[in-house]
């Protein structure tokens, strides 16, 4: 059985109060884009209804997280390797802002090279075989053979 | 005679080349992703979509088809030598089949779960074929009010079966279907929730939200701890079962089909469930239950025979109503109108070469996964021991792919990796995905309709109550929404409650 809280720390209470910070967001969205009548809903009609049903099942979640607490934040995370997470969805980001300029093959190479050695590391013979396999693979398959464009990037003059 | 001639007309156009050649596409990358933990068929089905583009609609659907009841085949494969689930519909099979293998007997394990899946399969289709028409011509009686309140009952019926708090469930169904709204209001033609960025007047793409709730969300909670996989290092040996072998499994293969086939045409129904019900029920009419757990056959044979028969039926309410009743068909029910098709009742008379042609390639699909699974075992055995820390970042880079090629577009990698955060977040809050994406899907066939029963009835509220099925499917809704507020009856629903993605 998990330790429970019924204090600040308790996860159950700031994830409904995350729902329900949406939920208010959306009711009021919904509101402002304009209800209309109910023989002619507005485009804010269902909007505004589903942030009420958000609103109003946050608020029941929030409530039962006071009543009958729930697993403290920190143990959510605790004996995880939460910073492994961290630096994939770093790496990903930065992918995604350098994936047009640097084009899909150079820009994949890296991530998976780094993703191969950094994470759960591979020996290098594996890492650059699998990465250089893959990555090349996959832009023939797809730019020659499907026809489906991938940004060639610092590459273009080469893949033409 | 009407229905054979139309399944004729669906074998030509499913045993031309390219259709048939999406056909093995399909059912081999469906076996591969059901065979790889990690990756489920959600994940596989958003990555291929965009390939599907350049394609026609029927090789294109026919592809996407053969993904979803393949990956039921494949998903056998790792419960039984690994005891790993190669996806949710086969956590069941861990129980004996994994047992069976420990003992020496993965053979007969792996040779009833795909015999059972084919027959389980087989008799799906044609049940499809001989219901669908019927219930389609039925469909026609359908107005907005009994579309809207079927939607209702589908999403309030997987949030009652999802694992965990039904709140936290129907609040991701809400949230789903606000997602579904975001762009351009199809009636009004204004921005909604767009906040002035132009690639959101289209929408939230379903491949990326797909792609970074399941997908990238997958392989984050999975690198939190370090997986081993061991794969059962007995030789495998004959795959044939024994005599003894099919007397047990018979009554467990038919009775497996026929629940699986029955639960997996219900609103919310699906694979998973049909899988754990056949198992329970084989335990309980069992004279030697205390065999399950242990390595009885039976509980290969039942399981696996159940979550292929609903991996057929769940298309009937797909192809008949237009409504897909899990998040697997919500992503084939994207497909479809990707490539300009409208599932429903009038797909079989307007569009004959996709509806029959589909129904005739998951014969032809049935068979290739026979053979994909039988002789080629030890190719999927080999598949196993790739580690994952060499897997994940490949899935990954498909992932990226995927979502880039559907739309050209950056901004949706950026979705997707949104998507994967918020997917791993939900995770360890306890907030389940599925319903969540089979609510976006359905978001704007759900207000759309909504609004139309409310314009056609001159604003009445009462004509989802008044007309006969939306009135009966809004209230086993309502039924459904009590249920956790009686505690008896609150318990047996956590009892069934599974985790659906």
């Amino acid at each position: 059985m998990q330790n429970q809280t019924k204090g600040l720390a308790n996860a159950e209470l700031w994830g409904g109060i995350a729902w329900l910070a949406l939920g208010l967001f959306v009711t009021w969205q919904g509101w402002t884009q304009g209800l209309g009548v109910l023989s002619e809903p507005g485009s804010g009609f269902a909007v505004f209804w589903c942030g009420v049903i958000m609103s109003g099942l946050s608020a029941t979640i929030v409530a039962t997280a006071i009543r009958q607490g729930g697993p403290p934040l920190k143990s959510l995370w605790s004996e995880t390797r939460w910073q492994k997470v961290l630096l994939v969805m770093g790496l990903l980001l930065l992918f995604g802002f350098f994936f047009e300029q640097i084009g899909f093959i150079p820009s994949s190479l890296v991530l998976l090279l780094v993703l191969m050695r950094f994470i759960d590391p591979v020996p290098w013979w594996q890492a650059i075989t699998v990465s250089f396999g893959a990555v090349l693979g996959v832009w023939f398959l797809l730019a020659k053979f499907l026809k489906i464009q991938l940004p060639a990037g610092v590459l273009a003059p080469l893949l033409g | 005679m009407d229905v054979v001639a139309s399944l004729a007309h669906g074998f030509s156009v499913a045993l031309q080349p390219y259709n048939l050649l999406a056909c093995f596409a399909g059912v081999f990358v469906g076996t591969l992703i059901g065979v790889l933990p990690g990756i489920g068929p959600v994940t596989a089905m958003a990555l291929l979509l965009p390939v599907t583009l350049s394609a026609p609609p029927e090789a294109g659907i026919i592809m996407m088809a053969g993904i979803y009841y393949g990956s039921m085949y494949g998903g056998s494969t790792t419960s039984i030598l690994v005891n790993i689930p190669g996806e949710a519909a086969s956590v069941v099979t861990c129980l004996d089949g994994h047992e069976m293998a420990k003992q020496g007997r993965a053979g007969p394990a792996l040779g009833i779960a795909a015999l059972g899946s084919f027959f389980a399969g087989t008799v799906a289709i044609v049940a499809l074929m001989l219901v669908a028409p019927t219930l389609a011509r039925w469909a026609l009686k359908f107005g907005p009010a009994e579309y809207f309140s079927l939607m209702v009952l589908g999403l309030t019926l997987l949030s009652f079966l999802t694992h965990g708090s039904m709140a936290k469930a129907l609040l991701m169904a809400s949230v789903g279907i606000v997602l579904g709204l975001i762009g351009t209001d199809a009636i009004t033609a204004e921005e909604r929730l767009t906040f002035g960025r132009l690639e959101l007047l289209d929408g939230v793409g379903i491949v990326p939200v797909v792609m970074g709730l399941f997908g990238v969300a997958e392989i984050l909670s999975n690198l939190e701890r370090k997986i081993s996989r061991e794969v059962i290092k007995a030789r495998i040996g004959s795959l044939w079962p024994t005599r003894e072998d099919w007397q047990r499994s018979v009554g467990p293969m038919t009775r497996g089909t026929l629940l699986g086939f029955f639960v997996g045409t219900l609103p919310g129904g699906g694979a998973v469930i049909s899988s754990f019900a056949s198992y329970a029920l084989e335990k309980r009419i069992s004279k030697t239950p205390e065999r399950f757990g242990k390595g009885a056959i039976e509980g290969v044979a039942g399981p696996e025979a159940a979550n292929n028969a609903a991996a057929g039926g769940a298309f009937i309410p797909l192809l008949t109503l237009g409504i897909p009743p899990n998040v697997i068909l919500a992503l084939l029910l994207g497909a479809f109108i990707i490539h300009g098709l409208q599932p429903g009742p009038l797909l079989m008379v307007q569009k004959p070469d996709v509806f029959w042609g589909i129904v005739a390639s998951m014969y032809i699909g049935n068979v290739m996964l026979l053979v994909l699974n039988m002789p080629l075992i030890g190719m999927w055995v080999q598949v196993l021991k790739v580690p994952y820390p060499l897997l994940f970042p490949l899935i990954l880079m498909f992932c990226i792919v995927g979502v880039f090629s559907s739309n050209a577009a950056v901004f949706d990698v950026f979705v997707m990796v949104v998507f994967g955060a918020i997917g791993y977040l939900m995770r360890k809050f306890g907030y389940e995905p599925a319903p969540l994406v089979l609510a976006f899907v359905l978001g704007p066939l759900l207000e759309n309709n909504l609004r139309k029963a409310l314009i056609l009835s001159r604003g009445d509220f009462w004509t989802f109550v008044e007309r006969p099925i939306s009135g009966t499917c809004l209230a086993l809704a309502v039924l459904m929404l009590l249920i956790p507020l009686l505690p008896s009856l609150a318990r047996k629903r956590e009892a069934i409650a599974l985790d659906k993605d």
